[in-house]
């Protein structure tokens, strides 16, 4: 399985390459990726996966690897298309 | 028509001003996903429902932040997406300072404020810009004025409009209107469960000299909800008949 998906998503909301995407790649440690990123992503990995998140869980997304967690919670593939 | 192609959610809609708006909605073209706790607003979707216009009827707590998310999920799953929402759903609890519970007291921040907020979290998360979204809060005269003998209610509808106020300066440059409407004394079973001298003291208050209908708030949902109010966002719309609180 790869999450090329997620990743994607996070490169195109936070305008970041998507090399910069990793697993430990954390809230609030970049530029792009503040409060006004944090919304575009949760709006972008809504979007791409078709889920709507509780808002205990767009607070809770603090790396990569804890959104890739909590999309699996709600059933996302992370496949390409 | 004035809302046409828009998807509405309107919250408390099984009677009184929820059903007035969800009527007046209809008549202008909406697409209503319509919910109370009440099977009421079952018979009201079937009311207005019709092949071209669906309505919908989801019964539940608003105050059960799980039923707000499932409300929204329902409007972006089965109409692709949510245009207006509607705040409506609220309890009025009557009660001295001294003689109101703390029970009653988060009853009312729980229905009146908290439920608002968070189906105005979910709500906005899937409103599309483009679409000239909106979103219309109900608070009352007794938020922006202050009201003797419903004090913990009044608190609970000053937060409504703060709470509108804030939210309209944050979600402008996202292209989402917040307006609230103030309404006065109106003539709903709300209002029909005060006590009868309460009642007349408000409507002796009232300069127009009658009590406000379902209706004379409905017609200003419809104004907020749609673009003839494009350029409207963060503004308390007093429905009072020039009423003295």
């Amino acid at each position: 399985m790869t999450d090329d998906k997620l990743r994607e998503c996070f490169s195109r909301s936070l305008g970041i390459p998507v090399e910069r995407v990793t697993d430990d790649l954390a809230y609030n440690t970049i530029k792009e990726w503040d409060s006004v990123g944090h919304m575009a992503l949760v709006a972008e990995l809504e979007s791409e996966f078709d889920v709507m998140f509780d808002t205990d869980d767009i607070l809770g997304m603090s790396t990569v690897a804890k959104a890739r967690e909590i999309l699996a919670r709600y059933g996302a593939s992370f496949d390409a298309a | 028509m004035l809302l046409e192609g828009r998807v509405a959610v309107v919250t408390g809609a099984s009677r009184g001003i929820g059903a007035a708006i969800a009527r007046a909605f209809a008549a202008e073209g909406a697409t209503l996903l319509l919910c109370a706790r009440s099977e009421g607003v079952e018979e009201v979707a079937r009311e207005l429902g019709s092949a071209e216009r669906p309505a919908r009827a989801l019964r539940g707590d608003v105050s059960d932040p799980g039923f707000a998310r499932q409300l929204i999920s329902s409007a972006k799953k089965e109409y692709g997406g949510l245009d207006v929402l509607v705040n409506n759903a609220g309890i009025l609890r009557q009660g001295l300072i001294g003689m109101t519970s703390a029970e009653q007291m988060r009853e009312l921040l729980d229905v009146n404020v908290l439920a608002l907020m968070t189906l105005t979290q979910y709500a906005t998360r899937v409103m599309n810009p483009a679409r000239s979204p909106s979103v219309v809060n109900l608070a009352s005269i007794a938020g922006t004025q202050g009201m003797e003998g419903v004090t913990a209610y009044s608190a609970s509808k000053a937060a409504v409009v703060g709470y509108t106020l804030s939210s309209a300066k944050e979600l402008a440059p996202k292209g989402i209107r917040v307006n609230a409407i103030a309404p006065g004394f109106i003539d709903t079973d709300m209002v029909r469960g005060v006590s009868s001298d309460w009642y007349e003291r408000r409507m002796q208050s009232i300069r127009m000299g009658r009590i406000g209908t379902p209706e004379d708030v409905a017609g200003v949902a419809v104004f907020l909800a749609s673009d003839l109010s494009r350029y409207v966002t963060g503004q308390v719309i007093g429905v009072d008949g020039s009423m003295m609180s």
